[in-house]
């Protein structure tokens, strides 16, 4: 069984709790104007060229190979307070492909982190939840057809899945919505708004973040043109932060 | 220094200082660059020299060296500060000497603390059957010279305008017929021997376990109410500001490298962890202070505590380089299968950078030349013809071809150290042991230990290549071995594609990797075969280590090589590996590297950090260094710096004088660097961040 990766990175201070391995797999089924690894979108290994090398992001490594990487940095984990955060594209779509391989992890202590945007199959979502300890959700736009149009979101989908973990057995404090903030798609009074109400109807703890243009490099590696976002300001991250604060103390701002 | 450099070098000098010309001129050649630190300015050194020219006075090299001693201290200018602790050099009166001077220990200042010179005087009288005369003498004359000394201190403090005259009187008459029995007496005590030693010629003078042997003192003036918390604080303070004081007099190779290094905390026999209210004391003082030496080296243990750590790496955040950790978990095993005894190993110091040595029990000569892993290797493609390499058809020929050349090197290098003869030392052999129950100065082989030791440069680079031959040439065949040298030969010109692959191959040197790690010891087991029967002539052995201070000079006299590196460029330093993506993998890494055997003379992992990176991670970055123990790295040190500040601060030094880097084994500030630190240090740091940037 293989599944299919872009990078490893051992030392991962920001995707969970302790010193984690991120394992980035390859496959999203979105495509959000400011996604900061372009490279993780398409399924299909992505060949390019780098100072007159030919490289290729993406490649396949099994279970095994896996797992071993994964426990390099075993001492790392320190019992469980680090461990490994699936992310992506969207970790979930190869959720079939990696259960042999969280059920030993699970065995061994390791905490098991997802980083998801929740737009799948909902049977992916309860396949994974007797696995996940700690999961990061995203929350981009709450507006129907804007979502599927801009994102090829599917809100329904969306809130399906939302209410399968919210009844799941992951502990609520683990839990958090990672919102990327910036004017032209999801900082918007309507969509704040949705926003908000989403936040009261699930408390969880919150992160957002300032979208940013620093993936050029990558989007030119796989001959895709950048869409231009301009970062926010301070202050307008801030106006976000204050009125979310107003309905969950648990909120912070994050760099990504 | 180059070896054969030193070949040459190391003759011409001892020659020169046979004459009283010859050592006038080194005088001279020797404060001139001293000089020109301490004023920052070419002429105003110059003409500061000339003006005192009169002033350098060298001893009679035609008496014994007690007798040196006492003349030099009878001639060395007294200088009472007004306050504070008692400290100064005359750097115009020097020691004559014919042979390589002993240096780059520390000395077990309890013996200094707990002894007085008549005790020592007393020993040296005993009436003893087959006497050593000479020695005797030597000794007798030297305490003689130094017990005057003392009292002309003592005359001056009487003349002086401090207000606490009468305790400082009595410090110093203490030292001469009394043990130290207060805390700050014995801090000035301890300034007071390191002073001789600086004023008599010896280089890189470690502290030693401050907080280990002053913790009695301490203790006892706490608890009967004779001194705080707070003024122990001050005077420690006041005591680094002593040692930093004639920092420009007391550096070596480079501004910053004077060997000042205060050991703290440790690992007990019993296996419990030691540390004390001064452990934390020093590093808060060193944090605080934000000066580049003295340094400090933390010894670490699985046991050590989360607020000492989480102290150490806030102290690391400021950038002051300090303290370097040790790993007592791997250290002390890797000394007693050596050969320390156990409690020696336990009680161990380190030289002037990081090479592990008992302490007050040796000559422990550490860092008496480099060995260049290179250079054999690039020895084969630089001289052997053409029709030669092409013969060299696998990789284990070549790996057989290489080691044949590194004994070679090998042998060299123990040949150097065969000739060396020492300049016998009354002072230190007073202090180290076993020179006075054998009656032996330590020049002679008188002390418990005689081991000699080693640093050794370019593993890194070495590897690098091994590995880039093995796969462009043999397993990948893309050309042949001499198409690849006739690249490497021509400096890898329009090779650009090639240099670059060649230089980011994703398997190098600081990878977890099979193949990598048993290449670096296989090659590091071959340097150690070469050593494990030597000994020198007092019987001792050849330890080395994988860091080593002179990557870039030693880099400039080594042609291009395999791994991207062009002709002269500097070698990586230490154990770093700055294509590295993450810490973690580094440390994997340097825990799987064999130790063992003599190969324990000092290995540092060398991390380069942005200051942000810590700030924002500090609980986690605490974490690493934790569990990196746990996992067994054997010494660590940390450059906090970014890039934006050291290219800032090359363009414009007057904006950031205070900016302090680490170098080798030792902080400098960024200023009195030399060009080309400067721009390696820029360098890594921009490599470090670009990696960051994931
Ligand atoms: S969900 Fe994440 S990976 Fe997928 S397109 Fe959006 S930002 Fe990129």
């Amino acid at each position: 069984m293989t599944v299919r990766v872009t990078n490893i990175q051992h030392f991962s201070l920001h995707d969970g709790p302790g010193i984690r391995t991120t394992v980035f797999l390859k496959g999203c089924n979105l495509n959000c104007p400011w996604c900061c690894n372009p490279e993780n979108i398409s399924f299909e290994i992505e060949k390019y060229v780098e100072n007159g090398l030919k490289k290729e992001f993406g490649y396949d490594i099994s279970l095994n190979e896996l797992e071993k990487e994964i426990l390099k940095d075993e001492i790392y984990y320190d019992n469980g307070k680090g461990g490994v955060t699936f992310s992506g594209g969207e970790p979930l779509l190869q959720i079939e492909n990696i259960i042999p391989l969280l059920k030993h992890l699970k065995n061994k202590g390791i905490n098991i982190c997802f980083e998801t945007s929740l737009s799948i199959n909902s049977n992916l979502v309860s396949m994974a939840i007797d696995y996940i300890d700690e999961l990061f959700i995203d929350i981009k736009i709450l507006e129907n057809e804007e979502a599927l149009n801009v994102l090829n979101l599917n809100l329904d989908l969306y809130l399906k899945n939302l209410e399968i973990i919210n009844h799941s057995n992951i502990k609520k404090e683990n839990i958090t919505f990672r919102i990327p903030l910036n004017n032209e798609y999801t900082l918007n009074e309507n969509n704040i708004n949705q926003i908000i109400n989403l936040l009261k109807k699930y408390p969880y703890k919150v992160q957002i973040f300032k979208t940013h243009n620093l993936a050029e490099n990558k989007y030119r590696l796989i001959n895709k043109k950048q869409v231009e976002i301009k970062e926010l300001s301070d202050n307008e991250i801030n106006e976000v932060y204050d009125k979310i604060k107003e309905i969950t103390g648990n909120v912070e701002v994050i760099s990504i | 220094m180059n070896i054969y450099f030193k070949k040459i070098a190391v003759p011409i000098f001892n020659k020169a200082q046979k004459s009283n010309l010859g050592r006038k001129s080194i005088n001279i050649a020797f404060l001139t660059r001293k000089f020109i630190w301490r004023f920052n300015n070419t002429s105003t050194a110059g003409i500061y020299l000339v003006k005192n020219m009169h002033k350098i006075f060298n001893t009679n090299p035609k008496l014994n060296y007690g007798s040196q001693i006492k003349e030099l201290l009878d001639k060395v200018n007294i200088n009472i500060a007004d306050d504070d602790f008692i400290f100064f050099l005359d750097e115009f009166k020097n020691l004559s000497y014919n042979n390589t001077k002993i240096e780059n220990i520390s000395i077990d200042y309890s013996k200094a603390l707990n002894n007085s010179l008549h005790d020592f005087k007393e020993f040296y009288s005993q009436k003893k059957a087959n006497k050593n005369i000479d020695f005797i003498q030597d000794q007798l004359d030297m305490l003689e010279g130094t017990e005057l000394f003392i009292l002309k201190i003592i005359d001056a403090i009487k003349s002086s305008n401090r207000q606490d005259k009468d305790k400082y009187i009595s410090f110093f008459e203490n030292i001469i017929n009394k043990k130290a029995t207060h805390f700050e007496e014995a801090l000035q005590r301890i300034l007071f021997f390191n002073q001789v030693l600086w004023q008599t010629g010896h280089l890189l003078n470690g502290l030693g376990r401050l907080d280990k042997i002053l913790n009695d003192l301490y203790y006892e003036d706490i608890n009967n109410n004779f001194l705080t918390k707070e003024e122990a604080f001050n005077l420690i303070k006041n005591f680094i500001k002593s040692l930093h004081s004639y920092y420009w007099y007391k550096s070596n190779a480079l501004m910053g490298d004077t060997g000042q290094v205060i050991i703290l905390g440790g690992k007990e026999t019993d296996g419990t962890y030691f540390s004390n209210d001064l452990t934390y004391l020093f590093i808060e003082a060193i944090k605080e202070l934000q000066l580049p030496d003295p340094k400090a080296l933390l010894r670490v243990s699985k046991d050590t505590s989360r607020d000492l750590i989480e102290l150490s790496l806030k102290t690391m955040n400021t950038g002051c380089g300090s303290p370097l950790l040790s790993n007592d978990d791997i250290v002390i095993n890797k000394m007693i299968e050596f050969g320390y005894d156990t409690e020696d190993a336990y009680n161990y110091v380190v030289s002037a950078c990081w090479e592990p040595s008992a302490v007050g029990k040796g000559i422990e000569q550490n860092n008496l030349n480099f060995f260049t892993f290179l250079k054999p290797l690039n020895n084969i493609f630089d001289n052997e013809s053409e029709e030669f390499i092409n013969s060299i058809n696998d990789f284990d020929k070549l790996f057989e071809t290489y080691k044949t050349y590194l004994k070679n090197e090998a042998n060299n290098l123990i040949g150097i150290l065969d000739g060396l003869e020492f300049n016998t030392d009354p002072i230190l052999s007073m202090f180290i042991e076993n020179c006075n129950a054998n009656q032996l100065d330590i020049s002679n082989g008188g002390a418990k230990y005689n081991h000699y030791g080693i640093t050794t440069v370019s593993l890194a680079n070495t590897v690098n290549s091994l590995y880039n031959i093995k796969q462009f040439v043999f397993e990948d065949k893309r050309f042949s071995l001499a198409e690849f040298n006739k690249m490497r030969k021509n400096n890898f010109i329009d090779c650009d594609d090639l240099l670059e692959q060649l230089k980011n191959n994703p398997k190098h040197f600081g990878c977890d990797d099979e193949e990598i790690i048993s290449l670096t010891n296989e090659i590091i087991d071959s340097l150690e075969n070469c050593f494990k029967d030597y000994r020198n002539k007092f019987g001792g052995q050849i330890k080395f280590g994988l860091s080593a201070p002179s990557y870039i000079s030693a880099g400039e006299e080594i042609s291009a090589s395999f791994d991207g590196r062009k002709n002269r460029e500097p070698f990586s330093t230490h154990i770093s590996a700055d294509l590295n993506k993450d810490y973690t993998e580094l440390m994997r890494f340097a825990s799987k590297i064999d130790y063992d055997g003599c190969k324990f003379n000092g290995n540092v992992v060398d991390l380069m950090v942005s200051p942000n990176f810590i700030k924002n991670n500090f609980e986690k970055f605490a974490d690493y260094i934790q569990l990196s123990i746990k996992l067994g790295f054997y010494q660590m040190q940390m450059n906090v710096i970014d890039s934006k500040t050291l290219i800032e601060a090359k363009a414009h030094p007057e904006l950031h004088t205070n900016l302090i880097v680490r170098v080798w084994g030792f902080s400098s500030y960024f200023n009195d660097l030399p060009l080309s630190y400067k721009d390696l240090l820029i360098e890594r740091a921009i490599k470090n961040e670009r990696n960051l940037a994931f």
